[in-house]
């Protein structure tokens, strides 16, 4: 080629931090991703609560009263919305990743399953099994 | 027929001859109800700035160059209309690519990341060129098996997906949505015998690992093919295989 | 072109699903039972009483139901939730190397382990 051509010169701009903010598609999947944070708190609730059921009744009632204390139930009120916010785009994920039934079927079982866990609670702390 | 509507369109320069950082240029298009993105750069081009670079061929949403982003989400222009937006349009090259001059970006990597999949179908027996006798037979398949990856293999490499997926944008050496979801369209095809060519591609960190499902690919896709569900079913048939290398040594 | 590493992804993304199914199949009911309708004195309250935890969690079955609990609501949800957070991290640049996957993988490792112990103890 006898024509002199100018060199490339491509430009490129690195993603920075802040990406996910730039779109509400972004925002709600780090949204979903954030979903864990309370969840922590909820596990370390529980481990709490083992701990205080193996050390004796005195140290049982003191966790009964903590989990009562109204900061610690408005954290796990979260901690409910967020389960379920997770559990909504879990649900929808997964008959993509293993379609083994029509998507809505596996999307009912899947809530139907959440409900069930939540009834049969229901029934033995409501004394009623 | 008069078009009196016009709309405003800004368009992101950059000229690597002159240019050290990309810059914002405003045009007055005219328009109507089937005034596409595409026939509205080609107007400016062909009337108002003859300068402004962009790619195009089949204008039907089948070639897949026209890919470009429009107020910030990854769009075929030839199938995006400006009747869609009641504001003025920004429109700039793909994100995540590096740019070549104002809407042309540089594919390379997305080129690169195709190959590396080895997206044909790859046969391990010898076919009819070494035994001329016999007749070259067709490989058949029932419509059964073609159900089966026929969803994955509309994709026109328009390079939306690497556009709307920041894994990719954060680690451009991820193969991204549309090299896996072409991985698993020929993993899941019945005539192919290349898979376990392909699993090593997949199962590296920059494979189906470097996926997180932020599911935004399938939404952006032109064709509708999911490739967040090909890749995450991918991440099943690369765990599979990884389960299956612990008792293979 | 020469082949990349097989990651260890595998092992951590099946704990992770597991963890996310745990999450949202155990966890919500859980929370609206033990962590909200509990508390608000909406339930019996001798149905939390000592003994009568002590019975179903520790001493009915060997104390599988203890068991079954902590893996489904501690144990495998950590595991969910490091994941996320190592994955977040290099979500935001905040972290991308292996410091940041040993620190999140050993918490989950670690307070799983002493949720498992409490659970032991508490079987006498
Ligand atoms: S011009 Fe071919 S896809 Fe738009």
């Amino acid at each position: 080629m006898s024509e002199q051509h100018p060199p490339r010169r491509p430009y490129h701009t690195p993603l920075t931090g802040s990406w996910w903010l730039k779109h509400r598609y972004y925002r709600l999947y780090m949204l979903r991703e954030a979903t864990v944070l309370p969840l922590l708190f909820f596990c370390g609730c529980l481990i709490a609560g083992f701990y205080s059921l193996q050390q004796g009744e005195t140290s049982w009632l003191n966790w009964l009263s903590f989990m009562a204390q109204p900061w610690v139930m408005a954290l796990n009120a979260l901690t409910l919305a967020a389960s379920l916010f997770h559990a909504k785009t879990f649900f929808e994920l997964f008959p993509r990743v293993m379609p083994l039934l029509p998507a809505p079927l596996m999307i009912a079982g899947q809530w139907l399953a959440t409900l069930a866990v939540a009834t049969l609670l229901l029934l033995l702390l409501g004394g009623l099994l | 027929m008069e078009k009196t509507v016009e709309k405003t369109l800004v368009i992101q320069r950059y000229n690597p001859e002159h240019d050290q950082t990309p810059s914002q240029q405003s045009y007055q298009v005219p328009f109507d109800n089937s005034t596409s993105v595409l026939d509205a750069l080609l107007y400016i081009q062909q009337s108002l700035d003859p300068s402004l670079a962009f790619r195009w061929s089949c204008r039907m949403a089948i070639c897949g160059s026209c890919s470009v982003m429009v107020n910030g989400i990854p769009k075929l222009g030839c199938k995006t209309f400006l009747r869609e937006y009641s504001g003025d349009l920004l429109l700039e090259p793909l994100a995540h690519f590096a740019t070549e001059k104002d809407l042309v970006s540089d594919m390379t990597l997305f080129l690169q990341h195709l190959q590396a999949v080895k997206p044909y179908l790859i046969r391990q027996e010898q076919s009819a060129a070494t035994t001329p006798a016999s007749k070259p037979q067709p490989h058949k398949q029932t419509p059964k098996q073609l159900a089966k990856y026929r969803k994955f293999s509309s994709c026109i490499n328009c390079g939306l997906c690497y556009a709307a997926c920041p894994q990719f944008g954060l680690n451009p050496e991820f193969l991204g949505p549309a090299a896996l979801t072409l991985a698993q369209r020929y993993n899941l095809d019945s005539r192919d015998q290349g898979k376990a060519e392909r699993m090593p591609q997949l199962n590296g960190k920059n494979g189906v690992w470097g996926c997180t499902f932020v599911g935004f690919c399938s939404d952006v896709c032109p064709k509708h093919l999911d490739p967040a569900a090909a890749v995450n079913q991918g991440k099943v048939a690369s765990a599979t295989d990884f389960v299956i290398g612990l008792f293979k040594p | 072109m020469n082949q990349p590493k097989r990651s260890d992804e595998p092992i951590w993304w099946a704990l992770f699903s597991a963890g996310g199914v745990c999450f949202a199949v155990v966890v919500p009911g859980l929370l609206l039972t033990v962590a909200l309708l509990y508390p608000l004195g909406l339930l019996p309250e001798n149905t939390l009483n000592y003994q009568q935890v002590q019975q179903w969690l520790l001493k009915d079955w060997w104390g599988l139901a203890g068991l079954a609990l902590a893996g489904a609501a501690i144990c495998l949800p950590l595991f969910h939730a490091m994941h996320r957070i190592h994955h977040g991290l290099h979500d935001l640049k905040l972290s991308s190397g292996l410091m940041g996957k040993v620190i999140c993988y050993s918490s989950a490792s670690l307070l799983s382990a002493l949720a498992l112990y409490f659970w032991w103890q508490g079987l006498g």
